[in-house]
């Protein structure tokens, strides 16, 4: 697979110089999935409940004003409902094969006895936002609480892949979970990289999560952290990793989690793709914590806006926000730099003189220059949203 | 004596677990098994004509809560997602149940359109 070569941000600039951005579209009621139906599953609080059966779970929003998700409260998302419940450490292992020299199997201790790698990152489910898509479209109806940012700890993938001898002609490195479809006839969740990304220095096999082990729904004993990159590569509750000498064609990487081939990933709303690639990196985002849309603030009281931004693993190097629906932009102050695939918090006082309606707007922009359109950009699976979000509030 | 102090750990530790469901017990521990038991959750299902073939059809892979999970989707969008259940996935419905499925779907979560 190649690399896109260019953002959004270019696309944008591109467009807009074509005349093809339109006028903003309606301001969504709220960013984050309401509160509505609470559901505590095993070692997690209170989440929203998508789906129990497999278990689909957003992150109520409150959680965002943290730097760090606690493990209780990250998302939760499996494709297939025979899921691992228990797990024996004593005979799970990891099988390492395929196009290699060697092939074995890791144990909990052999992945411990190699070096342990710590970093913190944001994982994000490839359709957050989806449920905000207009024309909208089928799927997880996530609102924004399909993202977290976790301290990750394990062993590099790379080792591990040393370690098993990696053939000249290798393609792809498949990874494969504990999980399976009811049915045979359902394709198991089966998930390929690019070779070369997989040899990359920052991919680890994650067996502690904010120096814990892993909850059992996100991924119990360990799972793939593909740092940057959408969070369908990161296979929960690995079982094997294999090299291939072929490109993966079944259905998870073929026809899912595949995006339009073009610049911006996106095409006119309505309308089927022509050629698609897989998803790969994430792009950047910012979103407004607080205030909330539809709050209504004292005129002439300061308060403060404030997020989260984050990109596909480039840092973020300034957040701007406007109170005007973007007419002026502000540089907002960032919060403690956990390095580049960590989100990072924003803030910016605003002391509202005037009574009246308001839009709140925040813009980030990424060390290589990757920003946000300020329209949604649209694709027929819903993934990856990272428009400017519009939450409007009144001041009283 | 042993007996009961050993009971009345493990009781207490039970409710500290009772207490506490966010933090498992030592999980990960290399000698140890790690086991959650998941809920039931009934699914919350409209009535309407085709609902007990929804129930019993579309419940085999996973919660039929997929379906009051989507917006409101026109009838081409249900028939494309019934038929997807079918040929991607396998899912064992004859093209006489899948007409009467996507009809409740239509009539009980579509567009009108
Ligand atoms: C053979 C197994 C199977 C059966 C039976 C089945 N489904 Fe699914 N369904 C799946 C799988 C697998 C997914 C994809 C899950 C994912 O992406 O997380 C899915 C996803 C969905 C979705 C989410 C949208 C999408 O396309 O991913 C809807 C809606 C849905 N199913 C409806 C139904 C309906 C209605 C029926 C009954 C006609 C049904 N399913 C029967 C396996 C099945």
């Amino acid at each position: 697979m190649k690399r896109r070569t260019f953002s959004r941000r270019d696309f944008l600039k591109t467009a807009s110089s074509l005349g093809l951005v339109t006028a903003f579209g309606g301001i969504p009621a709220d960013l984050f999935a309401m509160e509505g139906r609470l559901v505590r599953f095993p070692e997690k609080t209170d989440l929203i409940l998508l789906t129990s059966r497999p278990p689909q779970l957003e992150t109520p929003k409150h959680f965002f004003k943290e730097l760090i998700t606690p493990n209780e409260a990250l998302f939760v998302r499996w494709h297939n409902a025979n899921i691992p419940t228990s797990v024996d450490l004593r005979t799970w292992r990891i099988k390492v094969g395929g196009n290699t020299d060697r092939s074995f199997e890791l144990s909990m201790d052999d992945l411990k006895g190699l070096p342990k790698v710590t970093y913190t990152a944001v994982i994000q489910c490839a359709g957050n936002g989806r449920s905000l898509f207009e024309p909208r479209v089928a799927g997880g109806q996530w609102g924004n609480g399909a993202m977290g940012n976790v301290t990750w700890s394990g062993a590099r993938l790379k080792d591990v892949l040393a370690r098993a001898g990696v053939k000249g002609d290798s393609v792809e490195v498949a990874f494969n979970g504990l999980d399976s479809g009811v049915l045979p006839s359902v394709p198991d969740l089966v998930k390929a990289l690019p070779v070369d990304k997989a040899l990359e220095e920052d991919l680890i096999i994650a067996y502690e999560m904010n120096g814990k082990p892993l909850t059992m729904l996100n991924g119990f004993p360990a799972r793939l952290v593909v740092p940057g990159w959408y969070a369908s590569y990161w296979v929960k509750a690995l079982s094997d990793i294999t090299v291939l000498s072929k490109p993966l064609a079944t259905f998870w990487m073929d026809p899912a989690y595949r995006i339009p081939a073009n610049p911006c990933a996106c095409i006119p709303p309505g309308t089927k793709p022509g050629k698609t690639v897989p998803i790969n990196r994430m792009d950047t985002r910012s979103l407004i914590i607080e205030p909330s849309a539809g709050n209504t603030l004292p005129a002439g009281k300061e308060v403060i806006i404030s997020g989260l931004a984050f990109s596909g693993g480039y840092g973020i190097r300034d957040v701007v926000v406007s109170v005007d629906g973007g007419k002026v932009w502000r540089e907002a102050k960032l919060g403690k730099d956990l390095g580049k695939y960590s989100w990072i918090q924003w803030s910016l006082p605003w002391r509202p003189s005037k009574k009246g309606k308001y839009t709140l707007m925040a813009r980030a922009t990424d060390s290589i220059g990757e920003s946000q359109p300020l329209d949604s950009l649209w694709n027929p699976a819903g993934y990856m949203r990272n428009n400017i979000e519009k939450v409007a509030v009144t001041v009283r | 004596m042993k007996k009961i102090i050993v009971f009345t750990i493990l009781a207490a530790t039970a409710t500290l677990l009772a207490q506490h469901p966010a933090s498992p017990a030592h999980a990960g521990e290399t000698d140890t098994v790690h086991s959650i038991t998941l809920p039931e959750i009934p699914p919350t299902l409209k009535d309407g004509p085709g609902k007990d073939k929804v129930i019993t059809l579309c419940a085999i892979c996973h919660t039929p809560d997929y379906i009051p999970m989507q917006p409101r989707l026109p009838a081409k969008t249900w028939d494309a997602e019934v038929h997807k259940m079918i040929k991607a996935f396998g899912a064992p419905i004859n093209e006489e149940d899948a007409k009467v499925i996507i009809n409740y779907l239509t009539t009980e979560y579509g567009t009108g359109k």
